[in-house]
Formats: C-alpha cells, structure tokens, sequence
C-alpha cells in the first residue's frame, strides 16, 4: 500500500466516505474535516505509519500530508 | 485550603481560572478574580491589536497578581494578537477553536504558560507535545463554543491521555463541580458563566438577569449545521435561528449572517429580542450577583468540606 493510499484509506473511514472518492489535491476542508478531525487523523496516521506529523498552516492537502510522511520515511 | 499544581506553579490561592469570554471577560472582571486568588482572563475574541494590548496595560493597573489572555484561534486578527501577547506576556495564554500550533514557540519562549481549551484527547495529545503547559478540557455544559463529550466523561479521558495537568471546564459553578473535578483526575477548574454575574464584569444588567432567572432547562445549542456549535440561553433570538436553521431553504451563509454581532447586542445592549445570551448549563446554578471574591471563596469553602468526607463512602 502507498502513502497515498493508507491516508486516503484512513480519511476515508474517519468521515465514512468513499475511498475512491479522495484525491491527492483534496484539501481537508474539501473533505469537511475540521480542526478536531484533523487532530484525530493525525493520531491515528501517525499509529498506523510510525511518524510523527506536526500540524501547520503549510499542510493543507492530502498530498501535503503524503509529502510529509514520505520524507520522514527515507 | 485546596492546593495543586496549578496553584504552585501559577501562585494562584485558589485553582479556579474564568474563562475568556467574548464581550465579558475585560480587564475588570480579569483583575478582580486575579485579586480573589484565581486567575482572571482577558478575552481577546475578535477584537484587534490595540484594543488587547489597552485591556492587558489596564489590567496591570488594577492588579498586580498574575491573569491570562484567551486567543480565539479564528479571529480575523489573530496574528497580530497572538504578537501581541508575546510581547506583553501575560502568565498564561489560554487559546480556543482550533490548534495553537503556530504562536505556541513564540509563546513558550517569552515565558508564557500555554493553555489550550481542548475538547477531545486527539486534541489534548498534540498540544502536549507542542509544548502546553496544562490543558482546559472543557465539557459541551459549558457555554459558548461546545464540542459533543460532557465534562464528566472528557476530563477523565484526558487525564489519561496526556501527563500535563488537566484543567476541567464546562458546568461547574459550585464547590460540588470543584471537588468532582478533582476526583475526575483534574488539578483546578475553568468557570465562565458563574464569574458572568460577577459584580466587577462590566456585561449589561439585562444578561446578568437573564442567567440569574435560568432554570436548568434554559440552555440551548445552536449552529450545529454550520459545524460551530454554541450554546446561550433561550431567547426569540435562538428560537428563530433554530427555526432557520432546521429549515433546508435556508442558505449556510444566510445563517452565518444571523448570528453575527448577536453576542455584542447581548452584552453591550442588553437586547433581549435580537441578542444571544451565551451561557453555560450550570447557568441556573447562579442566582445572584455577588463580588468575585465571595464568588470563589464561596466555592472552595464548599469543596474543601466535601472532599475531607469522601472517605465515608469508603468502608
């Protein structure tokens, strides 16, 4: 499974969507997660990927979240 | 006497904060709790630079004991209060609606206590590690912004979740919610709507005498569509928006619009049909208008005797 793949599996069973449905370019707000869903994403990414994501202005879509992961990653 | 960890680290006589209240915790209210041994909060809600940087130099007048400023994380003029409050460091800055994440460094490293009002253990966890040196875990009895766990399920999931002591928030007006708090695995208590009819807070009579006659059913949320939700006492105000807001015909920002400037009505009007009177459930636990001081003496008078019994349930 990629990045990708496991973040958008874990947005997706936080707000009961479609995983089919999350893209790269989504914005948490385009997925309706506010300040206290993204602070319950974070934990929960941070168990199943073993890294630690620290919550800033700068990370604002998925795949700023993906980009984070992946360079604490190598 | 009740001593924790808040009161030694804060040089507090009392473990009891008031919560930042948008249009009623100024500089009075603050210094006078600050003055009875708690700490007072100045809220700087929407308001701009100035007018926080006025109300903090004002307090320093009027007390010279430690306070705190409240950050409202989605005001537009948050970048600029957050400056100001490391520059002028208040002993503690509590922050709401949102992740503190940005300001906290510079908080930390003008020697501020960083404070975040929490409404989950997700939230609690992350400001732990961003450096908080407590959190306020606040019920939805409180009133306001309310999140969806009570105060006697969140505090304790908190305390388990992070080593930083916790503080409760959300229903307590009275030495019963201090010492249950204490029992929850709190170290001290955040109150707002019991420090509202404070005789220092400088809100309009007409607010004060609406909580005093609030029975315990007269609190209701709104705004849950909008994904804020508040709660205030029930007025015409409420019950239109209500209307409105459980009507599909109406538009989210035709909603927003409603409530906008209905809390200033409430507090510097005192308008009973168009103002909204935030306040928490433990509203009708107030029935009078009463010193700061008598205030919170009253409630740790209250506790102390209730938590030197507990062991008679035990045998």
């Amino acid at each position: 499974m990629t990045t990708f793949e496991t973040i958008a599996k874990l947005v997706a069973e936080s707000k009961d969507l479609d995983v089919n449905s999350i893209k790269p370019e989504m914005t948490f707000a385009d997925l309706g997660l506010d300040s206290l869903d993204v602070a319950e994403l974070v934990m929960n990414m941070e168990d199943e990927l073993g890294v630690t994501i620290e919550i800033s202005p700068a990370l604002k879509t998925v795949q700023d979240v993906v980009a984070l992961v992946d360079a604490q990653k190598k | 006497m009740i001593a924790s960890v808040l009161t030694e680290a804060l040089g507090l006589r009392y473990p009891i904060f008031q919560g930042g209240m948008a249009w009623v915790s100024e500089a009075n209210l603050a210094a006078a709790v600050s003055n009875a041994g708690g700490l007072g909060i100045i809220s700087a809600m929407n308001a701009d630079e100035e007018y926080l940087r006025a109300q903090i130099r004002k307090c320093r007048t009027l007390t010279d004991k430690p306070f705190g400023v409240n950050v409202m994380l989605m005001s537009p003029h948050v970048l600029e209060v957050a400056r100001v409050c490391a520059e002028e460091k208040p002993a503690v800055v509590t922050t709401g609606a949102g992740l503190p994440g940005p300001y906290m460094k510079d908080w930390i490293a003008a020697g501020i206590k960083v404070i975040p009002v929490v409404p989950s253990t997700a939230m609690a966890k992350l400001v732990e590690r961003m450096g908080a040196f407590a959190v306020i875990a606040e019920g939805g009895e409180s009133g306001g912004h309310v999140g969806d766990l009570s105060t006697l399920t969140l505090v304790p999931q908190v305390a388990d979740a992070v080593k930083i002591p916790v503080i409760a928030a959300g229903g307590i007006a009275d030495g019963r919610g201090v010492a249950a708090a204490l029992m929850l695995g709190a170290v001290g208590v955040q109150c707002g709507t019991v420090f509202l009819c404070a005789e220092e807070c400088t809100v309009h009579e007409n607010y004060k005498a609406r909580v005093i006659a609030a029975k315990d059913i007269d609190t209701v949320v709104t705004g849950k569509r909008l994904g804020h939700a508040v709660r205030s006492l029930k007025t015409p105000f409420t019950r239109q928006y209500l209307e409105k807001e459980y009507d599909p015909a109406t538009s989210g920002e035709e909603l927003e619009a409603l409530g906008v400037g209905a809390l200033r009505k409430a507090a510097v009007n005192g308008d009973m049909e168009c103002g909204c009177f935030l306040a928490g459930q433990a509203a009708a636990m107030v029935h009078a208008v009463r010193p700061a001081e008598t205030i919170i003496r009253e409630m740790f008078a209250q506790a102390e005797p209730l938590l030197k019994g507990a062991p008679q349930w035990v045998k």
